[in-house]
C-alpha cells in the first residue's frame, strides 16, 4: 500500500476519452480507484496509501487479494494507456477480406521526400503485405523518394517505373501542377496510377489518378489546431505561422485553415509566415528570428513535422515557454516530449499507418481491375486526432515504446 | 435353559468386547496416522523450502549464464549468417531486381529472421519483397562502418528490434556499391525462446542496457512493462545482504551478480548476467514468495488430504462390512420371486401383441396402406427399422433383400424438394418427448415402376416414463392421383385467375385510351373547327384571319404529332415494329441531331452544348432512324420544358465494358428545366403520362413521347433511367449496345505532329477535355484553358518562351473574349503560318467571312470525334471548310411535274404549293391515266412525276411498274416520289421495290418535300 501507481490529473482542458473511461470503469469496479471520481483538482496525486482498509477488505471479500489486485492494475495501466490511443493509430489493422484474384502483385510508391513521417506510412504497407502473404498472396513493392522535395524528379520517377510493368504505380503528389499531366500521360497508357498519403491530385483539378488513399482534411486540420490555439488565447493575440514546403498542398491547406480561422477574430492577426522546406534546423532558425522582432508573439501554428519541433527548441532557448502557446502537426518523438512537457499545447497526429495498409489493399483491387464504388471508395479518408499533454505519455508509448 | 442362557449372555459379553477392541484398535491406528501425517509433512516442507532456495540461487545463476551465452552465440550466428550470405552472393543473384530479391528471399528463410536485407551507397534497402529508402528509418546508414554493429531498434509502433549490420565490400548492383548487409530480428520473439515463463508468471526472462533501459516492452514480474530497472528498482526494499548501489554498479560496469527483494509486495530473486560482445545484461527473475507459498500450500494440503483420507477410509471399511453381511441374508429368496413373476408378465405381454398385430394386419390389408415400425434403446437411437411387405410392393419391391429393414431404404428414395421436410418431421416427432406432435407428411417417393408418386405417412411413438421413444408405429398410404388431381384443380385456378386478371386490365386500359384519346383529339380538333368558324366570319380581316390560320396550323400539327405517335405507340405494342441493324456513323448521328434542333435551339434562346468522351469505335451497326428518334423525342422534351436562357446538352460517352465485336454507349440528354416531381418520374414512362405543371404551363404534348423512347430503347435491347429535380432539370440516361462494323478508330500517334504543342480554348470544361485528350491519343503535347483572354496569354508565354503552339483550337463563343477576337489577337503574334481551327456548335455561315480574315484556317463542327480530329491535323489545311455547308441549289423554275392524285381536296393543295415554286404541273386522277398520259408523252415532257398510293383503279405501286416498264426511253426511267398517307417504314420499302426513287408523307411537309425534290432532280 504504500506505493505510488497511477496519476490522476483531471480537470484539465480537454480529457482523452478512453484513458478517462478506462479509470473510471477501474473505479466503477469497486477498486482503489474511487478517489479518481468527482472533480480532483488539477495535478493531484492520488495514491494507494489513500485506500481504505474497509475498500481493500472490498477488494479481498470480491475474490481477489490486494496483491493480485495490484498487479492487474500495472498490467491494467500499460493496456489502459494503449487503449487511450486507439483511436489516434489503428495498429490492430485485418484486411479487408476481400479476396485479390492474383497470387502475386507489384507495386511501385513514390513520396515526397526522406522522412521520418513517411517512415511511418511504410510501416503500415509492410504490415499489410505481410498480412497478405499469410494468405499466399505476394506484394513486391519499392517504395523511393529523393532527398529532397522534387516534383521534376518525381515525375522522372513515374516515368521510369511507367517502363518496368509495375501493376499499380502510387505517387504522393509533390505539386499537382507538374505532377498531374504525368500522371494522366501514364493512364492514358494504361498505367493504373493512385495518389496517396499525404498530397492528392483529385478528378476536380484535371488528374484523372483512380483513387487516393491519405489525409484527405488538411484545411480542417489546419483550421481545428488554430481553433484550439485561439481558444487557449482567449481570441486575441498575435501568432506567427510556420508551414514546411511552399506549393505541398497538403502544407498549404493546412496554412489557408489558419488564415481563414484567424480572420474570423479581429483581435487575433498573423504577424508573420515562414517556410521551414521540412527541416527542423529551418524551423528552429526561422522562429529564433521571428522572437526576436515579435516581442508580443501569442503563439505559433505549425503545419507539418519539423515546425513544431524548431518551434519547441527556439521557444525553449528563449525562455518565453511560458508566454507562447505552439500548436501544430504529427508524431514526432520529439514533438511529443514537447507535448508532454507541456511546450507544446496541441498536436494533431495522422495515422499513418492506417495510409499504408489501406494503400496495399487498394492498389491489389486497381491491379485488380476494379474501379472505385462499392470496393473501395475514390477517396480513402485517414484520421487525424488532436490530442493534448495528458494524452501526449500514451501516445509517446504507444507509437515509440517510450515509458516517462 | 440357565446354561444356554449363561452361554447366551457369555456370547454378547465377547461380542461387545470384540467390538470395543476394533474400535479402541482403530481409533489408536488413526490417531497414529494422524500425527505422522503431520509431521512428515512439516519436515516437508521445511526441506523443500530450503533445497528450493539453494537450488533457486544456483539454479538462476546457472540459467542466467547460459541464457546470456545463448544471446550471445545467437547475436554471433547472426553475423556469421550474414558474412556467409555475402560471401555466397553470385554475380547471377545481382543481375536484376528479380534475382536479388529471389537470393535475399532464400537466406531470409534460410536464418528464420525477420528481415534481410541489402544496402546500396544511396541509402536503398533491397529486401526478400521490397526496395525501399531507408536513410530516415535505419540511423546507421548514414555511418560508415568498418565492422559489425549491433543496434536497437524503436519502430513507430513500439516495435522494438535488433538490428545487426556488417560492412560489405567489393559488391555492386545496377552500378551502386552495396556497402552494407543487415538482418532485423524480433526482440520479444528471440527472448521467447529463452524464457521460462510459466503459466502463473514465476520466472521472467529479459534484456537491459548496462544504464537499466529496457530492450523489449515484455513485463518483467511486477515490473511495468518496457521501464528502465534500475529506476524502478530504487524503490524495492533490498533482502538478505543485497544492495541496490552494488545492482548499480554491477550494471554499471559489466558484472554479473544476484539480489533479492520485495517489489510490490512480493519476494523475488533477481539475477543478472553480462551478454558478451554488447553492452546488454541478461536478467532472470524468479518469484521466491509465491513459490514458497505455494510449497507451503501444498504441504498444507498434502496433511489435510492424508487426514480426511484416513477418517473416510475407516469409515467406509466399517459401513461395507456391515451391508454386506446384511444383503447376503436377504438377496437369495427374493430373486426367485422376481423371477417368476417377471416371466408370467412376459408371456402375457407377448400374447397381446401378437392379437393387437394380427388384428393390424387385417386392418392394412383392408386399406392397402403399409405399415412400418422403429424400436429404439432408451438413448433415443433407433435399434430396428421394419417395413411391411405391403408398404415393399407399394414402392415396387418385394422383399428384405430388395429393400432391407433400414430408414436409408426410405429415405433414398426420398425426392429432393421433400427429402428436408419429411425428414425433419421424422425426426421432430422422434424428440418430442412430450409426446404431443404426430407424424404426419404427404413427400414423393421414387418407386420401381411408376416414376416419382405421392405417399402419405402418419405415426405416432410410444414412450418411456422420461419421454424417450420405444417404438414408432405409423402407415403409409398412396395419395398420388388425389395430389395430382389437386394439382390439376390449382392450376386451372391460377390460369382463370391470371386470364381475368388480364381481361379485367385489358379492358381497363382499353378505356383509359379511349377517355385519353378522346380528350387529345378533342383539344386540338376543337381549336381547329373554333378558329376555321372564326375565319370563316372575319375572312375580309387578312390580318385576324392569319392569326387564325396560324393557330390552326399550331393545332394541325399537334393533331397530325399525337396521330404520329399513338400509331408508333400501336405499332410498338402490336410487335410490327423491327429494329434494323444498319452501319451506321456516329459522328454524322450527332452532327445530323446538331442540324435538327439547331433551329429550335436559336428561337427558344437555349444554350446547347453535345460533345462526346472517350468514343473509341465510331462505325457501328444499328437502327439509325430509331436511334435519332430517341434522341430527338429526349432533346425536344429537354427543349420544350426549359426556358430561355436555360442549358441543353448531350454527350455520347463509350463505356469500357462490352463483349468482344460490341461497344456500350452512354447517351445523355440534360437540361435545366423546370424537372419533375417525385411522383411523376415513376410513371414518366408509361403512355399518357404529363406532368400536371405541363398542362397548366401550356405546353403540349401528346404524353406518349417518351413511352415510345422507351419502347424503341427496350427494343434496342438498351435500358434509359431519367434522374429530376423540380426546378432544376433532368436527366435522361440511355444505355446501349452496339455491334461494331469497323475496328476502333486509329490511336496511334501521326508522326509529323508527335511532339508539337496544341492549345484547345473553349469555355466548356468537357470539351477541353475530351479534345485534349484526342491530341494527346495522336501524339501532340496538349495545353487548355477555358479562358479567351488567358489562350490569348498562353499563346504569348510560349512564343516568348520559344516553345510556341503548332495547332490551336478554339471555341466560337466564349464569355470572356469571343473566339474570333482571340484569333485575331493570336494571329497578330504567331504570323500566318500556324494553322488556327475555330471550334463551334452553331452554323458558322454568317461570321465564315470575318472569320477569314481575322485568321481563321478551317472550322470544324462540334461534337468533334477521334477520326474528324485527325483528318483535320493530318491533312494540310487550306482556305476550305471542313463542314461546307454550301448547298447546290435547283431552281424549279419551269420544270414540268406530273401529280397523280385520285382526291380534288389534295389536288388543290399540292398544284398550288408547287406552282408557287415554279414548277408547272400537270394531274392524272388515277394511276391507269397517269401510265396512258406518259405512254403518249414525248421525253422531256415531264422532269418528275409525285405518286399517290391508294387511287380507285390502279394504285400507285402497279402504275409505277407498268411505267418502268414501258419501252420508252427518257419517259420509263423518269423519277416518280410516291406522296402518301402510309407513312410506315414499309410503305417506304414498298415504295421503293416498286421502281419509285423516293417517299413523302402526307399531310405535306413542305419544306422536305422540297429538300427530296431538290435531291432526285439534282441526282438527275
Amino acid at each position: 500500500m504504500e506505493k505510488n501507481f497511477i496519476t490522476c490529473k483531471a480537470g484539465q482542458r480537454k480529457i482523452w476519452g478512453k484513458a478517462f473511461r478506462w479509470m473510471l470503469l477501474a473505479a466503477a469496479g469497486g477498486t482503489a480507484l474511487t478517489g479518481c471520481k468527482g472533480n480532483v483538482p488539477d495535478g493531484e496525486i492520488i495514491s494507494f496509501s489513500e485506500i481504505t482498509d474497509a475498500e481493500d477488505q472490498a477488494v479481498k471479500s470480491q475474490g481477489g487479494d490486494s496483491l493480485d489486485f495490484k498487479s492487474q492494475n500495472i498490467e491494467d495501466q500499460a493496456k489502459g494507456n494503449r487503449e487511450s490511443t486507439e483511436g489516434v493509430v489503428n495498429f490492430d489493422r485485418e484486411l479487408d477480406g476481400y479476396q485479390p484474384l492474383k497470387k502475386n502483385y507489384n507495386f511501385y510508391f513514390t513520396y515526397k521526400q526522406i522522412h521520418p513521417w513517411w517512415d511511418a506510412v511504410a510501416l503500415g504497407i509492410e504490415d499489410a503485405a505481410k498480412a497478405y502473404e499469410k494468405l499466399g498472396i505476394v506484394i513486391d513493392y519499392e517504395y523511393l523518394a529523393p532527398d529532397e522535395a522534387s516534383a521534376q524528379d518525381q515525375v522522372r520517377r513515374l516515368s521510369e517505373a511507367s517502363l518496368r510493368g509495375f501493376d499499380v504505380i502510387g505517387v504522393d503528389v509533390a505539386d499537382a501542377g507538374i505532377v498531374t499531366p504525368a500522371v494522366n500521360e501514364l493512364m492514358e497508357k494504361g498505367q493504373k496510377v493512385m495518389t496517396f498519403s499525404s498530397s492528392d491530385a483529385g478528378r476536380e483539378d484535371g488528374c484523372s489518378r483512380i483513387a487516393y488513399v491519405g489525409n484527405t482534411h488538411n484545411y480542417e486540420d489546419g483550421a481545428e489546431l488554430t481553433e484550439a490555439l485561439c481558444e487557449k488565447l482567449g481570441y486575441s493575440g498575435n501568432i506567427a505561422v510556420l508551414v514546411g514546403v511552399e506549393d505541398a498542398p497538403c502544407h498549404e491547406d493546412r496554412a489557408r485553415g489558419v488564415r481563414d480561422v484567424i480572420e474570423k477574430y479581429p483581435d487575433m492577426e498573423i504577424a508573420e509566415i515562414a517556410y521551414d522546406e521540412d527541416s527542423v534546423e529551418n524551423a528552429c532558425n526561422l522562429t529564433r528570428e521571428i522572437l526576436k522582432r515579435q516581442k508580443d508573439l501569442a503563439g505559433i501554428v505549425c503545419c507539418n513535422m519539423s515546425n513544431p519541433v524548431g518551434a519547441a527548441r527556439a521557444v525553449i532557448e528563449a525562455g518565453r515557454e511560458d508566454e507562447i502557446v505552439i500548436v501544430g502537426m504529427d508524431h514526432d518523438q520529439e514533438a511529443l516530449r514537447y507535448l508532454r512537457d507541456g511546450i507544446i499545447y496541441a498536436l494533431g497526429i495522422q495515422d499513418c499507418y492506417s495510409i499504408g495498409y489501406d494503400t496495399i489493399q487498394v492498389a491489389v483491387k486497381i491491379a485488380d481491375g476494379l474501379l472505385p464504388g462499392e470496393a473501395y471508395p475514390e477517396k480513402t479518408e485517414e484520421i487525424t486526432t488532436i490530442i493534448y499533454q495528458d494524452s501526449a505519455a500514451a501516445v509517446l508509448q504507444t507509437l515509440y515504446g517510450e515509458i516517462e | 435353559m440357565g446354561e444356554s442362557q449363561n452361554h447366551g449372555m457369555k456370547e454378547k459379553q465377547q461380542r461387545k468386547q470384540t467390538i470395543a477392541f476394533a474400535l479402541l484398535g482403530g481409533a489408536m491406528i488413526a490417531v497414529i496416522l494422524l500425527i505422522t501425517t503431520i509431521w512428515a509433512s512439516n519436515r516437508a516442507r521445511i526441506s523443500t523450502r530450503q533445497a528450493v532456495s539453494r537450488v533457486s540461487e544456483f539454479y538462476l545463476e546457472e540459467l542466467a549464464g547460459r541464457r546470456a551465452q545463448v544471446v550471445s552465440e545467437e547475436l554471433k550466428n547472426h553475423v556469421t549468417y550474414m558474412k556467409n550470405a555475402v560471401d555466397i552472393l553470385e554475380p547471377s543473384d545481382l543481375e536484376s531486381q528479380e534475382s536479388l530479391r529471389s537470393f535475399l528471399g532464400k537466406v531470409k528463410k534460410l536464418y528464420g529472421v525477420d528481415k534481410f536485407a541489402l544496402v546500396d551507397e544511396n541509402g536503398i534497402v533491397y529486401a526478400q519483397h521490397s526496395t525501399t529508402s531507408g536513410l530516415s528509418r535505419y540511423g546507421f546508414l548514414s555511418q560508415e562502418l568498418t565492422e559489425p554493429v549491433i543496434q536497437t531498434q524503436n519502430l513507430y509502433g513500439a516495435k522494438k528490434q535488433v538490428i545487426l549490420a556488417i560492412p560489405v565490400e567489393d559488391v555492386f548492383f545496377q552500378g551502386l556499391r552495396i556497402k552494407i548487409c543487415f538482418t532485423q530480428i524480433n526482440i520479444s520473439e528471440m527472448l521467447s525462446s529463452l524464457t521460462l515463463q510459466a503459466n502463473d508468471n514465476e520466472t521472467y526472462c529479459n534484456l537491459y542496457y548496462r544504464n537499466g533501459e529496457s530492450l523489449t516492452n515484455d513485463s518483467f514480474g511486477y515490473l511495468t512493462a518496457g521501464k528502465n530497472l534500475l529506476s524502478e528498482l530504487k524503490e524495492a526494499e533490498m533482502k538478505d545482504g543485497s544492495s541496490y548501489e552494488k545492482l548499480r554498479e554491477d550494471f554499471d560496469k559489466g558484472k554479473g551478480g544476484q539480489i533479492s527483494f520485495r517489489y510490490h509486495g512480493a519476494e523475488e530473486d533477481l539475477c543478472y548476467v553480462p551478454v558478451e560482445g554488447t553492452n546488454w545484461v541478461l536478467t532472470i527473475l524468479i518469484r521466491n514468495n509465491v513459490i514458497s507459498d505455494q510449497i507451503g500450500s501444498i504441504s498444507s494440503a498434502m496433511m489435510k488430504r492424508s487426514i480426511i483420507q484416513i477418517a473416510i477410509t475407516m469409515f467406509v471399511m466399517l459401513v461395507v462390512f456391515s451391508l454386506l453381511i446384511y444383503q447376503s441374508r436377504k438377496s437369495a429368496g427374493f430373486l426367485l420371486e422376481q423371477e417368476k413373476a417377471d416371466g408370467n408378465r412376459i408371456r402375457a405381454a407377448y400374447a397381446q401383441i401378437e392379437r393387437e398385430r394380427t388384428a393390424m394386419d387385417n386392418i392394412h390389408a383392408a386399406m392397402d396402406s403399409g405399415l412400418w415400425s422403429m424400436e429404439f434403446n432408451k438413448h433415443g437411437e433407433m435399434i430396428s427399422c421394419t417395413w411391411s411387405d405391403v408398404f415393399r410392393r407399394m414402392v415396387g419391391y418385394e422383399g428384405e433383400d430388395d429393400f432391407p429393414d433400414c430408414l436409408e431404404s426410405w429415405s433414398d428414395l426420398l425426392h429432393k424438394d421433400d427429402k428436408k421436410q419429411a425428414l425433419k418431421e421424422y425426426w421432430d416427432t422422434v424428440y418430442d418427448y412430450t409426446n404431443e406432435k404426430t407424424y404426419d407428411v404427404e413427400y414423393r417417393l421414387l418407386t420401381r415402376h411408376a416414376g416419382w408418386r405421392w405417399f402419405h405417412s402418419a405415426g405416432r411413438l410410444s414412450r418411456r416414463e422420461d419421454g424417450s421413444p420405444i417404438t414408432f408405429v405409423g402407415l403409409f398410404v398412396d395419395i398420388d392421383s388425389e395430389k395430382r388431381m389437386e394439382e390439376q384443380l390449382q392450376r386451372q385456378k391460377v390460369d382463370l385467375e391470371d386470364a381475368l386478371a388480364a381481361a379485367q386490365h385489358a379492358n381497363k386500359a382499353k378505356t383509359t385510351f379511349l377517355n385519353n384519346m378522346s380528350h387529345d383529339i378533342r383539344t386540338p380538333m376543337n381549336a381547329i373547327i373554333g378558329f376555321t368558324s372564326l375565319a370563316a366570319a372575319h375572312i375580309d380581316n387578312r390580318e385576324q384571319v392569319q392569326d387564325y390560320l396560324s393557330k390552326i396550323t399550331t393545332s394541325s400539327n399537334h393533331l397530325l404529332s399525337l396521330i404520329n405517335d399513338v400509331l408508333d405507340m400501336s405499332r410498338i405494342e402490336s410487335g410490327k415494329v423491327k429494329i434494323e441493324e444498319k452501319e451506321t456513323y456516329l459522328p454524322e448521328v450527332m452532327h445530323d441531331l446538331k442540324t435538327i434542333v439547331q433551329a429550335d435551339i436559336t428561337s427558344r434562346q437555349l444554350e446547347f452544348y453535345i460533345d462526346t468522351a472517350d468514343v473509341l469505335n465510331e462505325h457501328i451497326l444499328c437502327d439509325k432512324l430509331r436511334l435519332n428518334q430517341v434522341l430527338l423525342n429526349l432533346l425536344s422534351n429537354a427543349m420544350k420544358f426549359t426556358k430561355p436562357g436555360g442549358m441543353v446538352s448531350v454527350r455520347i460517352l463509350q463505356k469500357g465494358k462490352a463483349p468482344e465485336g460490341f461497344a456500350s454507349y452512354e447517351f445523355q440528354v440534360k437540361d435545366t428545366g423546370v424537372g419533375m416531381s417525385r411522383e411523376f418520374l415513376e410513371h414518366v414512362f408509361e403512355p399518357f403520362e404529363r406532368e400536371k405543371t405541363s398542362t397548366v404551363s401550356g405546353i403540349q404534348g401528346t404524353g406518349l413521347g417518351m413511352a415510345i423512347t422507351k419502347n424503341i430503347v427496350d427494343m434496342m435491347g438498351g435500358s434509359i433511367t431519367v434522374v429530376s429535380e423540380e426546378g432544376k432539370g433532368s436527366t435522361f440516361t440511355v444505355d446501349l449496345q452496339f455491334r461494331i462494323c469497323s475496328g476502333p478508330v486509329r490511336q496511334d500517334e501521326i508522326p509529323e505532329l508527335k511532339g508539337l504543342r496544341a492549345l484547345v480554348a473553349d469555355d466548356d470544361f468537357n470539351t477541353c477535355s475530351s479534345v485534349t485528350k484526342m491530341l494527346s491519343t495522336i501524339g501532340m503535347r496538349p495545353d487548355w484553358t477555358t479562358s479567351g483572354k488567358e489562350a490569348v496569354l498562353r499563346a504569348k508565354l510560349a512564343r516568348e518562351q520559344n516553345d510556341g503552339y503548332s495547332a490551336y483550337i478554339i471555341d466560337w463563343l466564349m464569355p470572356d473574349m469571343n473566339g474570333i477576337e482571340v484569333v485575331r489577337r493570336i494571329r497578330g503574334m504567331i504570323g500566318d503560318e500556324t494553322p488556327i481551327i475555330i471550334l463551334t456548335a452553331y452554323d458558322w455561315s454568317d461570321i465564315e467571312e470575318e472569320a477569314r480574315k481575322a485568321g481563321v484556317t478551317a472550322f470544324c463542327s462540334k461534337p468533334i470525334f477521334l477520326s474528324e480530329l485527325r483528318e483535320i491535323l493530318e491533312s494540310p489545311f487550306t482556305m476550305q471548310s471542313m463542314n461546307s455547308q454550301k448547298q447546290n441549289t435547283v431552281s424549279f423554275e419551269g420544270k414540268k411535274l406530273l401529280l397523280v392524285e385520285d382526291n380534288e381536296l389534295n389536288q388543290e393543295i399540292a398544284v398550288e404549293i408547287l406552282q408557287e415554286t415554279g414548277f408547272v404541273m400537270d394531274v392524272a386522277d388515277d394511276g391507269a391515266v397517269a401510265v396512258e398520259k406518259l405512254k403518249g408523252a414525248e421525253p422531256g415532257q415531264y422532269d418528275l412525276i409525285l405518286m399517290d398510293i391508294q387511287m380507285p383503279i390502279l394504285n400507285g405501286y402497279e402504275a409505277t411498274k407498268q411505267i418502268r416498264a414501258l419501252n420508252q426511253p427518257g419517259i420509263s426511267d423518269i423519277p416518280i416520289i410516291a406522296m402518301t398517307a402510309n407513312a410506315f417504314d414499309e410503305d417506304k420499302k414498298a415504295a421503293l421495290a416498286a421502281g419509285m426513287n423516293g417517299h413523302i408523307a402526307k399531310p405535306i411537309d413542305v419544306p422536305k418535300l422540297m429538300e427530296l425534290l431538290t435531291e432526285i432532280l439534282n441526282q438527275g
